[in-house]
């Protein structure tokens, strides 16, 4: 492709892949008047003028405020020609301006010499002052969509050959039809500059093998380009088998990234990893015989088949809804957060999960809820997302979140920087949650929850002009003196609707491989684009053909070839942790982890004013009313927003303390009767280290660990803390806090 | 072409709730835009590209940083740079004190600090950038604005990354934890803050599980690890030591050692602490008659410092935290005078002990407040201009530094970024912030990007 040049106010006319143009305006056609919206505006992007560090904050800078990034272009035309009349723009003498005066830096400026005045932007400045800076109405077109041009390149490819650099053409479609190249106006980023670089005029350069992004953006859009750098090395793929789909399309990206996927994973690993992740539980002593006495040729399926029928999953799914929907409670307050409604809340999600209702359903029950948060739970939505007073804005943009995993916060002030969101989008959005109303129950702790049909729309932030509800991105249903939620419960959950469908499949998809295709999997957004589109896609696609069944799904990735790799990296692969061509080490969370150490040593853990026996997993509202210190060091979810990374997993010293010195585990071991047991049955030690390896790790200890484990016990073979000792170990170590 | 040198992109939105849970820092990232780093991708700069891991450098001047941290933006106002002449609106409720050096004020609940401000500097002309409570802590702590591409380490972090531990220390510690946005960011989890939870001011005060149980022998241990060390030979073989595997490791070896210590556990005592020391670092009690806790905090933040701890983050919130929207006299009449006597007590121990000249005293905040007191009595969030201090490890003395226009709303002389106030103590550290480490995916990164160390505050 020919490297662009172009003066800044010609159009082009492009072979873009979409509908032709109605209009072509041809590169040759005479210098037209500077537009103030098309030509002037633009400039002050692209020099970063109206960017937030500078003239774009909320109140501007020195005294002089630009729109963040542009939104606002009638009043960035006031404040530049008549906020102090003859000062910013001077007609008679445009280039003393200030304006002009202060980019080049010929005059004091916070900000710099933002160009020269040889430069193109400094001519389009200036010729438009030169014309008597006129407004352009609001007719002129607008952009309505960038695209970048190619929008994939692999270099080192038979087609790229020996090049290490290509121009990437950006491409703005005008709502007149028109296209126009704005290479020069548009700002550049990339997601890893060591595999691929892009210049300010929109040239990318290959660094080391890899697979990145790169993105243009241009007034309120963002768009992106795949670059993948293919490695030097001669690549042979291997013969493997494909189980499903999954593999398909996998093997597809890694065979073309050069990269051989590991080994599939013996079938201890396998037991292990599939209950950890299907049911929050290590295998006990009878699956882990079971599994390995059974010859048969599809006893993996039979196991995740197992696995997928126990209630057990669908405490995991219950609890991990419970996160990001915020269930925590307050008691004696009048906000509905009380024990009593939580608890009514999260019994009727783990109850969803238990009957496996289809999660639009499940989904759609809640956002149209009405009634008493005791009696129709699933109305404590609108109680537990807003922890207090109810915020219209602040549960709109929850619930996008949660069931889009897009985040439009940013476009309450302004058009999203880096989506594709803006503040219109928004205020739309708000208006389906601003006829929700509370009101306290007869019984003190109960709330209702209703709409109010005629309740006024959000309004927006620029001109308080009245927003109809609209879906993100979508239509505007017609919801005059209807409950708007209802019709937007349908929209969200309709088979065809990516963004819920994917978001799901990827959260998904991240709990069983510790990393979603979208990472992390509630920050969608144009700029965070799919590590595997077409995976994501077709997992979407499957999840509503399955009427939303998530345990068809869950059963189709853990079948996948792909689930059952292997941890261990070979040379291609080690640097991967995005193409899923290993499995990937996973700190177990807090909960799991407590849980494994109870299902092991066979205690049980008492949680404070929770019910006896209980599991971590089990706490409805987490660990907020236990207060259990093991749950809180390993990170559990505080569930004080959405973000599922309330659960941290990065190991730290007090949780290495607490595991080595903490009465958690000087606790259990003390009440133990598994060491106890074994030596009443008169076990000899390597059948007692078989066991405990079993217990812990799923699998029996090697011949070497046997010989040194000998050492250690020799001599006090009937001693219950030698084994104590062994167990400490085996709980206190790597592999057993660890799914791999 | 021409040179842009775009600013960062920052988000004046939505206000943040004032209290900091182990918030998500994802979040942040995303208000923070990635516009942010056109100067990244164009900028080709010399420097020394740091090993993350590589040999240790040699100590500067100041030998430990102790970080007092007051979440929620206080107000320059009511603290540091008060304007008695301004109009009540913008003066606020509250007097002044004049200080050791003449015709210096502070607000009247620091008169403890007054009577030593010879011996600290106040930094009255730091700029930030962003009124946002989760993003400018972020800044505050690591010397970046949030980006979606990369996660940056906090000051502690970069320190014990740099120095590594001393005298079986942990290098950086929380008292009682660090704010979400102080994270390790692109180092491993292993240069991460210890934090011991639990308030110093308790009687019962013990940090968790640093000791032996008592029916524990040293037998017994070695046994354990030895059994250990067995099973982890397994696996490390298995899984080729991959990264996620060697900060567990390390904290396990750390571990390890501060329990084989008993120097080291005394450290985290207050043990043998005098009556003399208890009034030097002042005993408050807030309205409901517990005490506060700042005294006995800063008191063993002087014990883990001079046992070989290098960094140091106390979080002080007084009774309300310091994002005063509302009633900003109240909180700091609450708040401000248990923090005045222990600070004012500390900078004397310290200097007492000969440690003040190795020995970095900060006092930070993520932002300033408005100039004019709000409608409902407090003031809200104000990055442009706010008061910093620094104390110790060979800063100036008796230094008031940058001037603030006639109501606390612009720096008027000497403005200080942030990425300048962060290099002047890594400076006096030992560390060059435009030294650069490697992140993964071999991308060297600053230490602190477009930052220079303020020559003024040096003495």
């Amino acid at each position: 492709m020919k490297r662009v040049s172009l003066a800044l106010i010609s159009f082009c006319s492009l072979a873009v892949a979409a509908a032709p143009p109605k209009t072509v305006r041809p590169v040759a056609e005479p210098p037209k008047p500077v537009s103030f919206r098309l030509d002037v505006m633009p400039v002050f992007f692209r020099a970063g003028c109206n960017s937030g560090g500078c003239h774009g904050a909320a109140s501007g800078k020195d005294g002089f405020h630009l729109s963040l990034f542009g939104y606002d272009p009638a009043g960035d035309y006031y404040r530049l020609t008549q906020q102090m009349v003859g000062r910013r723009i001077d007609v008679s003498e445009p280039a003393q301006s200030l304006l002009l005066k202060k980019a080049v830096g010929s005059v004091p400026h916070s900000g710099g010499e933002r160009f020269k005045p040889d430069s193109p932007y400094y001519k389009t400045l200036l010729r438009w002052i030169e014309a008597g800076a006129p407004d352009d109405s609001d007719s002129v077109p607008q952009v309505t969509g960038i695209s970048l041009v190619p929008d994939k390149v692999v270099f080192g490819s038979l087609e790229e050959k020996k090049a290490t650099s290509k121009p990437l053409q950006v491409v703005a479609k005008y709502s007149d039809g028109t296209t126009r190249v704005v290479n020069q106006l548009a700002l550049y980023v990339t997601n890893n500059k060591g595999t691929a670089d892009i210049n300010e005029n929109g040239v990318v350069t290959a660094g080391k093998s890899g697979d990145t992004f790169v993105f243009a953006r241009f007034a309120k859009y963002t768009t992106g380009a795949e670059i993948i750098v293919l490695p030097k090395e001669k690549f042979k793929w291997p013969k493997v088998v494909e189980n499903n789909y999954i593999d398909t399309i996998v093997d597809n990206k890694l065979k073309n990234l050069h990269i051989t996927p590991s080994e599939v994973c013996g079938d201890e690993e396998f037991l292990r990893r599939a209950t950890l992740d299907l049911t929050g539980l290590p295998p006990t002593p009878e699956e882990y015989a079971a599994f390995m006495a059974d010859k048969s040729e599809d006893k993996r399926t039979k196991l995740v088949d197992t696995l997928l029928a126990k209630d057990e999953f669908a405490d995991v799914w219950a609890t991990k809804w419970a996160e990001i929907l915020k269930i925590t409670t307050d008691n004696g307050n009048q906000f509905g957060t009380d024990r009593k409604a939580a608890f009514a809340y999260y019994d009727w999600i783990r109850e969803q999960m238990r009957k496996n209702v289809p999660v639009d359903k499940f989904v759609r029950a809640q956002l149209a809820s009405t009634g008493s948060t005791f009696d129709e739970p699933a109305s404590n939505l609108y109680t537990m997302l807003p922890q207090g007073q109810y915020d219209p804005k602040a549960v709109a943009q929850d619930i996008a979140q949660v069931f889009t995993g897009m985040r439009i916060q940013c476009a309450q002030c302004h058009n999203h920087p880096f989506d594709r969101w803006t503040q219109n989008d928004y205020y739309s959005f708000v208006s389906f949650f601003t006829g929700v109303k509370r009101k306290v129950g007869a019984e003190s702790r109960e709330m209702f929850v209703w709409d109010d049909p005629n309740a006024a729309p959000a309004k927006h932030l620029l001109d308080n002009r009245p927003m109809p509800a609209r879906f993100l991105g979508g239509d505007a249903p017609d919801v005059t003196g209807k409950d708007p939620r209802v019709a937007l419960a349908e929209w969200l959950t309709s088979k065809d609707n990516t963004m819920f469908r994917q978001n799901i499949a990827n959260r998904v998809w991240g709990h069983f491989m510790g990393r979603g295709i979208v990472e992390p999997v509630d920050d969608v957004r144009i700029s965070n684009p799919p590590s595997n589109r077409e995976l994501l896609e077709e997992l979407g696609k499957r999840l509503a053909g399955y009427d939303y069944d998530i345990k068809k799904l869950v059963r189709d990735i853990c079948l996948s070839r792909t689930y059952q790799l292997s941890s261990a990296p070979n040379a291609t692969n080690k640097d991967d942790d995005s193409q899923f061509s290993h499995a990937k080490l996973r700190r177990l969370r807090a909960d799991v982890l407590l849980d494994a150490i109870d299902t092991a040593t066979e205690t049980k853990t008492n949680f404070g004013s929770y019910p006896a026996g209980l599991r971590a997993m089990q706490l409805y509202e987490g660990t907020k009313r236990s207060g259990n210190y093991f749950l809180k060091t390993f990170g559990i979810s505080s569930r004080d927003s959405v973000n599922v990374s309330e659960t941290r997993l990065e190991p730290t010293l007090s949780q290495a303390l607490h595991l080595i010195n903490g009465d958690t585990l000087e606790g259990k071991l003390r009440n133990s009767p598994v060491v106890a047991d074994l030596l009443k049955e008169n076990k000899k030690p390597d059948e007692i280290f078989d066991a405990l390896y079993v217990r812990a790790l799923g699998r029996k200890p090697s011949a070497e660990e046997e010989q040194k484990l000998k050492v250690l016990v020799a001599g006090k073979e009937t001693d219950r803390k030698a084994y104590d000792d062994i167990f400490w170990a085996l709980l206190n170590s790597t592999e057993f806090s660890f799914n791999h | 072409m021409s040179d842009f040198n775009a600013k960062p992109h920052v988000c004046g939105g939505p206000v943040v709730p004032s209290f900091f849970g182990r918030r998500s820092f994802v979040q942040a990232g995303v208000l923070g835009g990635l516009g942010l780093t056109m100067g990244d991708y164009f900028r080709l700069r010399a420097g020394i590209v740091r090993s993350p891991n590589g040999a240790k450098l040699p100590e500067g001047k100041a030998k430990s940083v102790i970080q007092i941290y007051f979440p929620g933006g206080v107000a320059q106002q009511e603290t540091w740079d008060p304007k008695p002449e301004a109009p009540i609106e913008f003066r606020g409720p509250l007097g002044v004190v004049k200080t050791k050096i003449p015709g210096v004020v502070f607000s009247e609940n620091l008169s403890r600090t007054a009577a030593i401000a010879d011996k600290i500097s106040v930094v009255r002309s730091i700029t930030g950038r962003i009124p946002d409570h989760a993003q400018a802590t972020y800044h505050m702590f690591t010397g970046y604005l949030p980006s979606p591409a990369i996660l940056h380490p906090c000051m502690g972090s970069v320190v014990s990354n740099q120095f590594g531990p001393k005298n079986n220390m942990p290098p950086f510690v929380g008292l009682p934890n660090v704010p979400a946005q102080a994270g390790t960011g692109y180092l491993s989890s292993k240069f991460g803050a210890f934090e011991l939870g639990g308030d110093p001011a308790q009687r019962d005060f013990r940090v968790r599980d640093i000791a032996m149980a008592k029916s524990m022998t040293d037998d017994r241990f070695a046994a354990r690890r030895s059994a250990r060390e067995a099973v982890e030979d397994h696996f490390r073989v298995l899984e080729k030591s991959p990264a996620e595997l060697d900060a567990m490791d390390d904290f396990y070896a750390q571990a390890y050692k501060l329990i084989n210590s008993p120097e080291a556990r005394k450290a985290f005592t207050l043990d043998g602490e005098t009556d003399a020391m208890t009034k030097l670092y002042g005993e408050y009690k807030r309205p409901n008659g517990q005490p506060f806790s700042i005294s006995r905090q800063l008191m063993l933040a002087r014990r883990l410092v001079e046992a070989g701890v290098r960094f140091v983050t106390v979080m002080y919130s007084g009774t309300q935290g310091w994002d005063n929207h509302t009633g900003i006299r109240e909180s700091m009449n609450q708040g401000l005078p248990a923090f005045d006597h222990a600070f004012a007590g500390l900078i004397t121990d310290l200097e007492q002990r000969g440690l003040l000249d190795t020995t970095i005293v900060m006092v930070t905040s993520e932002f300033g407040r408005t100039p004019k007191i709000n409608e409902t009595a407090g003031r809200d969030h104000w990055a442009r201009v706010y008061s910093q201090v620094l104390a110790g490890g060979g800063i100036t003395r008796g230094n008031i530094y940058g001037v603030t226009s006639a109501t606390a709303a612009e720096a008027d002389q000497n403005p200080v970024t942030v990425e300048d106030y962060l290099a002047t103590v890594y400076h006096q550290l030992g560390i060059n912030c435009e030294d650069r480490l490697m992140a993964p995916g071999d991308r060297p990164i600053d230490i602190v990007r477009g930052g220079k160390h303020v020559e003024s505050l040096i003495g």
